[in-house]
């Protein structure tokens, strides 16, 4: 680790930003203690049981996703066919559409009254049921939001191996499964423990989809007991304790997950690879791509159909519309902007140390925003608030998008550090010998290198707040709305096909992002050089 | 954004106009949940008209995401909150707000309501109301159960989608129902609906799609819903099942804060909220009955809906002493 280039700035800021994110989430839970007066908190709830359903279901999303996204990524760094960009924006899309959208896209599939359902009882005159339903549901729905994120995460590390190294495994004449052994695997590991303690951690805590599909409360997680807590019985105390217990248990999985050192690899610009793999290995990727096309683009594709019809006019006709199409485009460009910045900090601080407690220690928080649940953030916010002594109609914007930037940052995490880690890993004698400073650094090495990257980060944190309903719970006015707010107050007022028009057009914004932002960004980051 | 914006200009002319004491104007701040402030809800047509006729006040909406979460928010800022009215607690949670003192008595005369029950609540005032019931689509429901054991006996391929007691208040209203209906024996009656069970959602609208896209043949809504189907979407095929057991209503009220600076104002605000003006915009936005006899000044197909016979009711006292274990019993029973 001698060779890393000597950074006090850079692990400062990150070590200063690390603990101002602890100190946040601490603030957040005393609030909410300060407020409880003393009330008792008799739980009812059976923790253990809870824990262990809960972690079966996640462990399982977990493995499934990670294989999936894995599989998913090979074929598409493989295979090139036109329309290829918008089916990646496609998959890219799942992970930041609100889950609701997701699950019910699910429905018209494989439910009872799905285009499944219906082909088969019109082919062959018998019907499969609710098979989207139970745990096999909630595992379906999951592996569709998380494992075409890790796809879109692990296609970027692919697509991002140096041309002269494909060179020399082509001329070496590498099978398909040496190919993937020797050049693919190197890349993908970095990813792994950051990609899986993610989708854990959104497993762990998902509360709508697990309810929906679940089928009650037999299926659920602790964040239900939580907002059990909170909402329905007011037990502050109880509900700090229990998200005390989650935050633990999540902060095991973070902490396996920021121990992990990563591999080094070498980056270089990306370039659509010449090199094809033959035979059974392309059959192959053919048919992962058909299965995943099938299975997770299906779905997607039956919110757009769906959204686009009389609702369509119905929503444009509405001032609201434009005001909240407007409020979350500001609101989701200004959170990622907030989010690179804070994901830039702490990943070049984090590739700066080589002390593996240290990186450890700036790994943590940016997780931290993915193990608290959602209702104690947002109380916890409201409350801060209140201290401050600002009007929550107020405050509302800026929490919101600080919440949002904070709930993006461990897939901003994901996506930037294992490339910036590699960088200062295996460029830092380089470095070192041309004797650039951190800024130089930087703006000559790691900006360069990371264009794409960080088109695909901002993509993400963009879309995530373009379909986050988080924080807002509380902060609601008549003037304040984002479109998934809008969506649910529709959907709450049985205007349905409004919302239905809704989802498709946050699913077409978000497709458009995760198509464009990344080229471009490519494209500036290039140009600079 | 546009509080920013407001805030800037208001300094901007406080400036200008600095010599001249500017005319107070009372704002009337009214929380209440998403779906009412929504721009098709009752709140822009209630505060275009209560600003017509209050002689120079602003109502300002301020929507949080469910009812209990208007309380809620209440009872965290204690008597420090800016609202001076809550709109749509219901008559389950209305005995738990009572409690908490911060309710104010509503001085009005309700002598004249038209409910399923009399009126005597000295605190909140009813706005609207339905019963709770399971919704069902006559092209694929044609035969719908009667009542709670004809839905039990059904083959187990007969689903519902019903809601979380812990977060709707619909799935709340189901537990009570059942209880009110069938006392010590709810138990039984939970465990008889397990196999029915598609799922419980979160929200109402959750189980509601459920049942729009025909993934299950009933869902728990209102006596009501039909109405929007009839009128909004020229649907008239979905219905309510009415059971013999008769059903609980939901009823919808408001009450204004002990710590509120305009109580003759937001007397006012909800005496017009119950007054022919108000009640003329509830049925065709939040979708429930008016409270009062609207006559034809209420849509004609609200009076095309079958309604219950029988109307279940339970007292605060009771809710209150009751609901945590009545919730418990469902829940093990479903489990």
């Amino acid at each position: 680790m001698l060779t890393l280039p000597h950074r006090p700035i850079r692990i400062m800021a990150a070590s200063i930003l690390a603990l101002a994110i602890t100190t946040l989430i601490a603030l957040v839970l005393w609030a909410i203690l300060a407020a409880a007066s003393g009330s008792d908190s008799g739980s009812r709830i059976d923790i253990p049981h809870l824990l262990r359903m809960t972690s079966i279901q996640a462990g399982l999303t977990t493995i499934l996703s990670i294989s999936v996204g894995a599989a998913l990524a090979w074929a598409l760094n493989r295979l090139r066919f036109p329309g290829r960009d918008l089916l990646v924006g496609l998959f890219a899309s799942a992970i930041v559409t609100p889950g609701m959208v997701v699950a019910f896209g699910l429905l018209s599939i494989w439910g009872r009254n799905g285009w499944i359902n219906q082909a088969s009882q019109s082919l062959f005159g018998f019907s499969l049921g609710n098979p989207a339903f139970g745990l096999s549901g909630i595992l379906f729905a999951h592996v569709v939001l998380d494992g075409a994120f890790a796809a879109r995460i692990m296609l970027a590390r692919l697509d991002a191996i140096p041309t002269s190294r494909l060179k020399t495994g082509q001329s070496l004449g590498l099978s398909p499964w040496q190919r993937f052994a020797i050049l693919d695997w190197p890349a993908l590991r970095s990813t792994v423990p950051g990609l899986a303690a993610i989708i854990f951690l959104l497993a762990f805590t998902s509360f709508p989809i697990v309810l929906l599909l679940g089928g009650g409360p037999a299926n659920q997680t602790l964040e239900v007991a939580i907002y059990a807590a909170v909402r329905q019985d007011f037990d502050l105390v109880g509900a700090v304790l229990l998200a005390a217990t989650q935050i633990a248990v999540c902060s095991l999985v973070i902490l396996a997950a920021s121990a992990l050192a990563p591999i080094p690899t070498s980056f270089g610009p990306s370039t659509p690879p010449r090199w094809r793999d033959r035979g059974a290995a392309r059959l192959l990727q053919g048919l992962v791509l058909l299965i995943c096309t099938v299975g997770f683009l299906l779905p997607l594709l039956s919110v757009l159909i769906d959204g686009i019809g009389a609702g369509m006019v119905r929503v444009a006709a509405q001032p609201a519309f434009w005001w909240a199409t407007g409020s979350s485009l500001v609101i989701g460009s200004t959170s990622a902007l907030l989010t690179l910045l804070l994901a830039l900090l702490l990943a070049l601080g984090r590739g700066a140390t080589g002390s593996g407690v240290l990186r450890t220690l700036l790994g943590m928080p940016a997780f931290a925003y993915l193990a608290v649940p959602a209702v104690v953030l947002s109380l916890g916010f409201f409350l801060l608030v209140r201290h401050l002594g600002l009007a929550p109609a107020t405050a509302a914007p800026f929490v919101v998008i600080l919440g949002n930037s904070l709930l993006a940052l461990p897939f901003a995490m994901a996506t930037l550090g294992p490339p910036l880690e590699a960088i200062a890993r295996t460029r830092g004698k380089l470095i070192r010998s041309l004797g650039l400073s951190g800024w130089r650094q930087f703006v000559l090495v790691e900006y360069p290198l990371l264009g794409r990257d960080i088109g695909v980060m901002l993509a993400l944190a963009f879309c995530f707040s373009l379909g986050d309903l988080g924080v807002i719970a509380l902060f609601g006015t008549q003037d304040f709305q984002t479109l998934p707010l809008l969506m649910f107050r529709a959907l709450g007022s049985y205007r349905n096909n409004d919302a239905a028009a809704i989802a498709a057009i946050l699913l077409i914004g978000t497709i458009a992002a995760f198509v464009g932002l990344p080229k471009l960004f490519e494209r500036i980051a290039n140009a600079a050089r | 954004m546009v509080k920013f914006t407001r805030l800037a200009l208001a300094v901007l002319s406080g400036l200008f106009a600095a010599p001249v004491v500017a005319e107070e104007v009372p704002i009337l701040k009214i929380y209440t949940y998403d779906g009412f402030a929504a721009e098709w809800g009752p709140g822009p047509a209630l505060k275009a008209g209560f600003e017509a006729i209050c002689g120079g006040c602003i109502v300002e909406w301020i929507a949080a995401d469910s009812s209990i979460g208007t309380l809620r928010r209440v009872q965290l800022e204690g008597d420090t909150t800016e609202a001076d009215i809550i709109v749509g607690l219901d008559t389950a949670i209305a005995g738990e707000a009572r409690a908490t003192g911060l309710f104010a008595e509503h001085g009005l005369d309700l002598a004249g309501l038209n409910l399923p029950q009399a009126w005597t609540d000295t605190q909140f005032v009813p706005f609207d109301y339905a019963h709770f019931a399971f919704v069902y689509d006559e092209d694929s429901v044609s035969a719908p159960p009667k009542s709670f054991q004809e839905l039990i006996a059904l083959p187990e391929d007969f689903k519902i989608a019903i809601q979380d007691p812990r977060s709707a208040t619909p799935g709340l209203g189901l537990v009570l129902w059942i209880a009110a209906a069938y006392g010590d024996r709810a138990p039984e009656i939970w465990a008889g609906l397990k196999p029915h069970i598609l799922t419980v959602t979160r929200e109402w609208s959750e189980s509601y799609s459920l049942f729009l896209e025909g993934e299950a043949d009933m869902a728990l809504s209102y006596s009501s819903s039909p109405a929007y189907h009839i009128i909004a979407d020229k649907d008239d095929t979905i219905h309510a099942a009415l059971f013999s057991e008769g059903h609980l209503a939901q009823t919808e009220v408001a009450g204004i804060l002990k710590s509120s600076d305009h109580q003759e104002l937001a007397k006012k605000f909800l005496a017009y909220l119950t007054s022919v003006d108000g009640q003329k915009i509830i049925p065709t936005t939040n979708w429930m009955f008016p409270v009062i006899d609207l006559g034809a000044g209420l849509d004609p197909t609200y009076a095309t809906l079958p309604q219950p016979e029988k109307t279940l009711v339970l007292t605060d006292e009771e809710i209150a002493a009751n609901s945590q274990r009545w919730i418990d019993e469902m829940l093990a029973a479903v489990q």
